[in-house]
């Protein structure tokens, strides 16, 4: 596996535009969610303090957080479909096989981004939480509520994991791209609503709404809870589900197919 | 393949050649059939062994060529202090910080042939290697793999270049539409045969004669100005001339010739 990991760094080393998406990616949700709490405290500030609670607060700052990254996790996406479709340009997968990787060590290749992205997301998650946190808040430091940073984590490998199977059937960046963002921003949202209204509760399972439903917005979920849902393990069950699934089908994919 | 040989693959467009090596280097999956590599059933390990350079050259395009061929020799489990050496010996140790994108059709095609020699692997796999490259280059690829060759090195060859082939291959295979047809050392697959050139005031009275000739075997083409003619051994013209003459028939043009490859070529794949 080192020698796998060493030969993607040796890839993407001095590969400009993966860094520049990656930077963004990382830099996102910092800047987001310092936004949101600079918003927030005006807000409180103007309503002279008759809001109680501050968002960035421990240790409701992780719910907050991951409420707000959910709403980004295309951007640790892009660099994984830019990273997988240019080795189908530049036929590179095929060159890689020639010279001595096995089809399954292309793909755990690939897999490595994915995972490697989803901790670091996870990571900068902390990281910035922890700053806001000691910023804006009047509790001191918490992991309490951290469950939500798992939900996120999983979130984020989830949507990874569509860009990842995307590409694999697609290749091609352009269209990738297009498809993933549609499916991401628009088409998991259209057929969620769709289904819980002529089905039922069981459109809140599909693959970006089922950690959605983990991930409610903060305190509104106290004074609102929704009667109609499932448990919080069903959800979570199937984010499993669906990161093992998109697993099988990229290496079932990888494997069988003509590079 | 016999150890040591120069084994070319030959055929048309499309008989197949790239087809066959993509399913040796696994990029591609047969449909049946099996193959063995080191006789031994094959594995990403034995293919770490072989250079191959399949079709088109595949490489990062925003990477410059010394880093591709680190990405390579990382794969290949190969040291990158080899890196340098098969530079040189693609004349492109000057270029070698230009990223891929801005090197010509050759230089690409160099590097392809570079990257197939890291870590001095005992057997090359080369498809179509002279493709892309001017005169100067098509050479000097040639006499890299004559020089290879006698390094004692195993190389595949794939071409539909006849020519190439029987300049440096010691053995060959013809395939067509994906069925191997003929297979052998070059001299036995694409022999060719002699044939002479001649006529006289009247070609008639000449056919007629050369029927007589104890070497006589068969009248290859006639047309109105010579008769081409095969003998059984290649005859000494001199000699061919006198017994014409003594005949009373006086040659007004002779002339020995070696059947084209393209015609050789040609017979096999129409037959």
């Amino acid at each position: 596996m080192l020698q796998i990991i060493r030969t993607e760094w040796l890839k993407v080393k001095s590969y400009r535009t993966f860094w520049v998406l990656l930077i963004l990616a990382v830099a996102s949700i910092p800047a987001a969610n310092f936004i949101v709490a600079e918003i927030t405290e005006t807000v409180r500030e103007q309503a002279q303090n008759k809001i109680p609670v501050n968002l960035y607060d421990f240790p409701l700052v992780w719910q907050t957080m991951s409420w707000i990254n959910s709403f980004m996790t295309a951007v640790f996406g892009f660099p994984l479909l830019i990273l997988v479709t240019n080795e189908f340009t530049y036929k590179t997968h095929r060159q890689n096989v020639i010279d001595g990787w096995e089809r399954k060590e292309f793909v755990l290749a690939k897999l490595f981004w994915w995972l490697a992205f989803g901790v670091l997301a996870l990571v900068i998650t902390v990281v910035s939480g922890t700053i806001l946190g000691l910023a804006y808040a009047s509790h001191p430091f918490s992991f309490e509520d951290s469950r939500f940073l798992l939900y996120y984590f999983l979130q984020v490998e989830v949507s990874m994991g569509i860009a990842l199977l995307i590409s694999v059937l697609v290749r091609r960046a352009g269209l990738a791209i297009v498809l993933y963002l549609a499916y991401i921003t628009l088409l998991d949202q259209l057929l969620v609503l769709v289904i819980k209204r002529n089905v039922g509760e069981i459109g809140g399972l599909l693959p970006m709404q089922a950690a959605d439903e983990l991930i409610p917005f903060p305190i509104i979920d106290k004074f609102i809870p929704d009667t109609n849902r499932y448990d919080d393990s069903v959800y979570l069950m199937m984010l499993l589900v669906y990161i093992a699934l998109m697993i099988f089908l990229v290496f079932r994919k990888m494997l069988k197919t003509d590079y | 393949m016999p150890r040591g040989a120069v084994f070319g693959i030959l055929g048309p467009n499309g008989s197949g050649k790239t087809t066959l090596l993509g399913i040796v280097t696994d990029v591609l999956k047969a449909d049946e059939g099996a193959y063995r590599l080191f006789d031994e059933a094959p594995s990403a390990a034995q293919r770490r062994q072989i250079g191959t350079l399949l079709e088109t050259p595949n490489f990062y395009h925003y990477l410059s060529a010394y880093r591709n061929l680190q990405v390579a020799a990382s794969i290949k489990q190969r040291p990158e202090q080899d890196i340098s050496r098969v530079l040189e010996i693609a004349g492109l140790t000057a270029r070698q910080h230009s990223r891929f994108k801005t090197y010509s059709l050759g230089m690409k095609q160099r590097l392809a042939i570079a990257s197939a020699l890291l870590g001095d692997p005992d057997v090359l796999v080369l498809d179509e290697p002279t493709n892309g490259l001017d005169p100067a280059g098509i050479a000097e690829v040639r006499q890299l793999i004559l020089e290879l060759a006698r390094s004692g090195k195993t190389i595949i060859l794939a071409s539909h270049l006849l020519d190439e082939v029987e300049k440096v291959c010691s053995h060959v295979a013809i395939l067509q539409k994906g069925k191997l047809l003929l297979s052998g050392p070059v001299a036995e697959v694409l022999a060719r045969e002699d044939y002479v050139e001649l006529s006289c005031s009247n070609n008639e009275a000449l056919e007629k004669l050369i029927a007589r000739h104890p070497a006589f075997d068969h009248i290859l083409h006639r047309s109105d100005h010579h008769l081409q003619v095969v003998f059984r051994q290649p005859p000494d013209l001199a000699e061919l001339n006198a017994w014409c003459a003594g005949e009373g028939i006086w040659l007004n043009h002779l002339h020995i010739r070696k059947q084209s490859l393209e015609k050789a070529f040609l017979q096999i794949t129409n037959n």
